[in-house]
């Protein structure tokens, strides 16, 4: 690191604070007023959870989920499809590349390869419990789906890519499982609406609750608990989606020079 | 008093991000600019629990320490590890 990099540093930090400064005594514009929430915002925490509105309420305690699926469920499901999109142009970069076995050294010493098998459960453990526990606490099924992803990452990189093809984690199985959560999602978005086509009642794609109109809903409690109806399904394929795009996405990038030139040589294509 | 503390955290954390930032840019060995980055993703982070965003934080902690160094490292062992 060299002086003028600090001089840059520095008078780039001088600038953003001297900013904040001119903002706070409202220089740039007026300063929002941050006593009183928005009404928008109002409505939502009273009506995240409201036994009594049951028509306006996701029975859900975490106001963030609720919006996330219920709310505007349908937001959700495009931004997942996007995710899913971008997954498929990655492996459709490097279709027909197989894992050939023996390529690399496989892995690291025995030392990590032991820690990483004590961590690695705890990591998923973690993941699932933010999943499960979505719609009653901070998370859901992107976060739990990400740091199960994590798990992905450190067994590659300790393990090598050889162990995992053995022990089953190929592109095929993760793209059907990634493929599963999405249509999983799509099917609880129109479960309701079929059930009510079936048995002649109103209802409404991405419902949850009984909403004005339509009597039909998910189970909003089990043995007690809020389950959030479908929040409960959302969160378990998003985390299902989520973990499996990320893992391929990284098993996609790890793939060794050797086997993607075969397959654009044309050798070993399937 | 405890909005101050939260306040005056934030922009610590705030500062060194910046500072992360230039560094992540300005850096010619590759694997180091992605601990810089790394490191600006955990103070945005922290920025995010100080202003009550957990659900930011909890997919912020494992995309950006976790998930985006590890591509990025895993590109650049394909590569150069120094930029010219």
């Amino acid at each position: 690191m060299k002086v003028t990099d600090l001089v840059v540093a520095a008078s780039i930090v001088a600038l953003a604070l001297l900013l904040s400064y001119a903002m706070f005594l409202g220089g740039i514009g007026p300063v929002p007023v941050r006593s009183e929430l928005r009404t928008l915002a109002l409505n939502y925490i009273l009506l995240t959870y409201n036994p009594v509105k049951v028509v306006y309420s996701a029975l859900a305690p975490e106001g963030v989920t609720a919006i996330v699926w219920d709310y505007r469920g349908l937001d959700t499901y495009f931004e997942t499809a996007v995710m899913f999109l971008a997954i498929i142009s990655v492996v459709a970069l490097t279709h027909g590349c197989k894992v050939r076995i023996g390529l690399g050294k496989g892995g690291m010493s025995l030392i990590v390869k032991t820690t990483t098998r004590v961590l690695m459960p705890l990591i998923v453990l973690a993941g699932v419990s933010i999943t499960m526990h979505g719609w009653l606490t901070p998370g859901g099924g992107f976060q739990g789906g990400a740091t199960i992803a994590v798990a992905t990452v450190l067994a590659l990189v300790t393990y090598s890519i050889d162990t995992l093809a053995k022990h089953g984690i190929r592109k095929r199985v993760l793209l059907a499982m990634r493929s599963t959560g999405l249509i999983g999602i799509a099917l609880t978005a129109v479960a309701l609406l079929i059930i009510g086509l079936a048995i002649g009642v109103n209802a409404y794609i991405f419902q949850n609750q009984k909403r004005i109109g339509s009597p039909l809903a998910f189970p909003a409690y089990f043995s007690g608990t809020p389950t959030g109806g479908s929040l409960l399904f959302y969160n378990l394929f998003e985390a299902f989606a989520v973990s499996a795009g990320l893992s391929l996405a990284i098993i996609v990038t790890s793939l060794r020079e050797k086997e993607v030139k075969e397959t654009l040589r044309g050798e070993g294509v399937e | 008093m405890i909005d101050l503390i939260a306040a005056l955290l934030m922009a610590v954390a705030a500062v060194t991000s910046i500072v992360f930032t230039y560094l992540a840019v300005v850096e010619k060995n590759l694997v180091q600019a992605v601990v810089f980055s790394a490191v600006q993703s955990t103070m945005y982070a922290l920025i995010y629990f100080l202003l009550m965003a957990p659900d930011i934080v909890l997919v912020y902690l494992p995309v950006g320490v976790g998930i985006y160094p590890a591509i990025v490292l895993l590109l650049i062992k394909k590569t150069d590890k120094v930029d010219e």
